[in-house]
């Protein structure tokens, strides 16, 4: 085991997978340098050539990063903020994510985009978006959003050694913090699709991802100081949704909060949600809740940002509302409301 | 006349796609495919010149009109008729149609349904044997319209900027989509953009396969020399409209009638003296797309048991 | 050289570029005890910024980019409002929802400001566009740097504008001279193939003048073609102002290396750190402009001393303006999503 900072485990599985296959490269904007947090920051010093400063083309480049994946390459690319990978859209979702289904599978395209983003640091709104629903939605993707080192640096190098396309989604205000990652090429593989349970408990489900799930796991402490023991998963992997491991928390608990930094409105909770009450509904002994940011652009000015960003006594509330619904033994059917 | 090595069989090729293009146009008359066809009938010049430049391993990324540069590369015209026709024995199982035809162990890669979203992907995979050292250049071929985009420029910078061994192919056939080029931009000769990031740009006669193939090999053997990419502007015009049902009523018709007089494959049997031998080159050709016909229109449909399969690698493991 | 101008309009461009600068250095210092998100300043290109500007009239509008507190200074906004904006204040320009990216004053001719490089360039084509087809003689300006070149965005727009021959001005701050890799005035760099910019501007048959960003003169002249052009239905206009890369912005957050500016460096060059020799006599447009205005005896060495003192004693008190000011109330983040 090590203790590695978030954003020393990206580079550690960009390290490790670089050094594994020579077809591994890794471009962006600056990424020679290092970028703006130091993600790829001496890789170039090993790996030369292969780690490739790009112009500020983010259509070109995403395309670019397509059209080296079909021909060979497993490329890694930096989108510097989430924000800009909208003028990558058409190369993305267009070409990226549809050519091997176009192809009926005569092509595959093994890449990985990084992006990070968050609402940390007052960067405004060009700066500081959750976008994982709107990649989430387009058939072709996978869609991963760490929340630890381990993590970090697990779900990266699985990303790598996929032949699909990864949007891998890193938060800033995680790159600070540490934790232990396990020692070896190997030993730190994280499988995509996987949820992990991050606490137990038998009172509610709480399920996050990346940076809420700190806020998701202070908020189950709060509550168990009240005697309520919330469980709480890790999605990790947002397309393909372990579902199973949804379902099996709320089989147990029979009630679900669904936490995300990404505005509520049409977000990846919504999806979740959905699923969650079509496979379980019998299950469910309350409304499932879902924490979110408001449907505003992220704002600017630090107090507002702070108002932006979904808080533990937001998810606390959420839960504690999911548990005062009464149980449907105690609710009153539909025919005795109309009468 | 500029000699080349195989006249016969780029005339043969040239038919086989005109015939291929007629065939498509008729079977879409009678509702035998369906879909937004684009032919390539009067562009064969540019897809065959093309073709004979290139090795088995460079990798061509054709545009929305690429049936012409799939058979150029050598793809099966059964499975290109079944693919178009939506078959389950087609290059892509029906999946992809008209527009995303793909038959890569031909060489040709892809093709792809937005204007100029295929640069990229060549300028990738020009870039992926630098890394690679596989020796294959990369190929894009595309249309005036493209010049317009933000990829075209971005392309051209990094194409430049990496010295990339990556052939650029516009076609400039006076027409993106249904105005003419002057509608689209100021800027008569597309050739110009590369020329301002310092890539070697030649404006040829596209009708002309001999001129084109000549082109072709001075920006081939410059990227083989590791002299980084060549732009090369092939003027022609497409001699049917925009899409298969486009009435064309933004072309004169003494426009088409003086573009038919140039039609590349007339020019190159003359050129090169095959008169005798068009013939039964012709003939050879519709034979094979008769043969093409019967088997495409006999193969199976694509399967709905198919519709879910190879969104993902992982799905499909 | 000096523009063709009466002293007092002169001496008032001299005063605006103090006001400038002293802002962007009050900034700085701010900055290091005030967390204000990425922020960049306009030393060194005071001198193109303020005579381009002052040829701009009511309704004339100019989009500029994440470098644009200069540009706003220029035209009139109350650097007090700009700093509070910066500060996330109630008071700020934008009330604390844009912050430096996307510093903005319609009222001043600023209708929006983004921080996406080449992201305002179609914004400003689109205003062109509007003041063509309302018959208005009006001027858009996109402001913007030599990074903005490398995306796609650029070409597309310029392309349109050219074909429409739209009242636009498209000037360009090449403030890379001397930038990191890279010798005074050399293009290609690492991410731009183009011997000189304006080669990319010529297939489009738009007249393009690379100009030293720090010749007041020849600034003042380009532009008032270019918006003389512009009016007259002559089409667009691509301007070049070089300018060399203040030390200070080389590290990712701007610092004052050079130190503060001191005005007796126009005439007294024994003060001027030897460190910093270069800039501060050859490089730095504001002192030069000041020693041509000196020498031409428009200005005597105690009026510039006057009017600096009264430049930084205003941006002092805008700084305290701004400190003093409420934050916005969290409910603000929710306002002005929608009409």
């Amino acid at each position: 085991m090590s203790t590695l900072r978030y954003i020393d485990a990206i580079r550690t599985a960009l390290d490790i997978e670089l050094r594994r296959d020579p077809s591994v490269v890794a471009l962006g904007e600056d990424v020679t340098y290092g970028g703006p947090f130091g993600a790829t920051k001496g890789l170039a010093d090993t790996y030369g050539t292969r780690i490739k400063d790009t112009p500020i083309s983010e259509a070109t480049v995403m395309g670019l990063t397509v059209g080296a994946a079909l021909s060979g390459l497993r490329p890694v690319m930096e989108v510097m903020y989430i924000d800009f990978i909208t003028l990558a859209m058409d190369q993305l979702v267009n070409h990226g994510a549809k050519l091997r289904y176009m192809t009926d599978g005569l092509l595959q395209v093994p890449m990985v985009i990084r992006a990070q983003g968050g609402a940390r640091g007052s960067m405004g709104a060009h700066h500081s978006q959750s976008l994982e629903a709107w990649f989430a939605h387009v058939p072709g993707l996978t869609v991963v959003a760490p929340s630890t080192p381990a993590d970090a640096q697990g779900l990266l190098q699985s990303a790598i050694r996929s032949d699909d396309p990864v949007l891998y989604l890193e938060h800033r205000g995680l790159y600070w913090q540490k934790g232990e990652v396990p020692d070896g090429d190997d030993a730190a593989l994280v499988p995509i699709g996987r949820a992990i349970v991050r606490r137990a408990g038998s009172d509610v489900t709480i399920a996050s991802w990346s940076h809420m799930m700190g806020a998701a796991l202070a908020a189950a402490d709060q509550l168990a100081a009240d005697g309520i023991e919330a469980e709480v998963i890790d999605l990790r992997s947002l397309l393909p949704l372990d579902l199973d491991a949804l379902l099996g928390s709320v089989g147990r608990t029979g009630r679900l909060v669904i936490a995300h930094e990404a505005v509520t409105q049409g977000g990846l909770g919504a999806e979740i949600a959905a699923q969650v009450q079509e496979r379980a509904w019998a299950e469910l002994a309350a409304p499932i809740a879902r924490v979110g940011a408001p449907f505003v652009p992220p704002p600017f000015a630090p107090e507002l940002e702070r108002a932006f960003v979904p808080d533990v006594d937001a998810i606390v509330a959420a839960a504690r509302r999911v548990l005062d619904t009464p149980s449907r033994a105690a609710r009153p059917s539909p025919q005795s409301v109309e009468a | 006349m500029t000699s080349v090595p195989d006249p016969l069989g780029m005339l043969e090729r040239m038919w086989l796609i005109r015939a291929f293009e007629e065939r498509v146009s008729e079977l879409y008359a009678r509702n035998q495919i369906a879909g937004l066809l684009h032919l390539g009938i009067g562009q064969e010049g540019v897809a065959v010149g093309l073709a004979w430049g290139l090795e088995p391993r460079d990798r061509l990324f054709g545009g929305h009109r690429a049936h012409a540069h799939a058979l150029a590369r050598g793809a099966d015209p059964a499975r290109l008729l079944m693919e178009i026709a939506g078959r389950a024995t087609g290059y892509c199982g029906g999946k992809g149609g008209t527009m995303h035809i793909a038959a890569p162990e031909t060489g040709f890669v892809t093709a792809t349904g937005v204007v100029a979203g295929n640069i990229p992907l060549a300028l990738g995979s020009a870039y992926a044997s630098t890394v690679s050292g596989d020796g294959a250049l990369g190929v894009v071929a595309f249309g005036d319209g493209a010049g317009q985009t933000g990829s075209f420029h971005e392309s051209l910078n990094i194409a430049a900027l990496w010295g990339l061994p990556l052939l650029f192919v516009c076609e400039n056939n006076g027409y993106a989509e249904f105005s003419p080029l002057s509608a689209h931009t100021k800027v008569e000769r597309l050739a110009r953009h590369a020329e301002t990031y310092g890539i070697p740009a030649v404006t040829v006669d596209g009708n002309d396969a001999a001129a084109v193939l000549a082109a072709v090999r001075d920006g081939v053997d410059r990227a083989r020399a590791g002299g980084g990419p060549t732009f090369i502007e092939a003027l022609t015009y497409r001699l049917r409209g925009h899409y298969e049902g486009d009435p064309g009523k933004y072309r004169e018709l003494s426009e088409l009638a003086d573009w038919k007089q140039k039609d590349p494959i007339a020019r190159f049997v003359a050129d090169q003296g095959l008169e005798a031998e068009s013939p039964a080159a012709e003939a050879r050709a519709r034979a094979i797309v008769d043969a093409a016909t019967d088997a495409a229109l006999a193969a199976p449909h694509a399967s709905v048991d198919q519709l879910r399969t190879q969104v993902t690698a992982e799905a499909v493991a | 050289m000096l523009p063709d101008l009466p002293g007092e309009e002169l001496v008032a461009q001299l005063r605006t570029m103090l006001r400038i600068r002293r802002f962007e250095e009050a900034l700085i210092r701010l900055a290091a005890d005030h967390d204000i998100g990425h922020f960049h300043v306009y030393v060194g290109q005071e001198a193109t910024g303020v005579p381009a500007l002052a040829l701009l009239g009511d309704g004339d509008v100019a989009y500029t980019t994440h470098r644009n507190h200069g540009h706003l200074i220029a035209r009139g906004v109350s650097p007090a409002g700009m700093v509070a904006e910066i500060l996330g204040k109630a008071t700020g320009i934008n009330r604390g929802k844009g912050g430096t990216l996307h510093l903005a004053s319609a009222a001043h001719g600023f209708p929006t400001t983004s921080s996406s490089v080449g992201g305002p360039l179609p914004i400003a084509v689109g205003s062109a566009f509007a003041f063509q087809e309302l018959g208005l003689d009006r001027v858009s300006v996109a402001l913007f740097g030599d990074g903005a070149l490398e995306e796609g965005a650029w070409h597309e727009s310029i392309n349109i504008a050219a074909m429409r021959k739209a009242p636009i001005i498209f000037l360009c701050e090449n403030n890379s001279l001397e930038a990191l890799g890279q010798k005074a005035n050399e293009y290609p760099s690492s991410t731009l193939a183009a011997v000189r910019l304006t080669d990319l501007v010529d297939p489009f048959g738009v007249p393009a003048v690379p100009i030293d960003g720090t010749d007041t003169r020849a600034v003042h002249e380009a532009m008032a073609e270019a918006v003389q052009r512009a009016r007259t239905g002559g089409g667009p206009s691509f301007i070049e102002a070089r300018t060399v890369r203040w030390p200070g912005n080389r590290p990712l957050w701007p610092q004052l290396l050079t130190g503060e500016t001191d005005v007796t460096f126009a005439w007294d060059p024994s003060g001027i750190p030897a460190e910093h020799e270069r800039w501060w006599s050859q490089q730095d447009g504001l002192l030069r402009f000041l020693r041509e205005l000196l020498d031409a005896g428009h200005v005597t060495r105690e009026q510039a001393i006057a009017i600096d003192t009264e430049a930084r004693d205003e941006m002092a008190a805008a700084v305290t303006f701004a400190l003093e000011s409420p934050y916005p109330e969290a409910e603000e983040a929710f306002e002005h999503v929608f009409a």
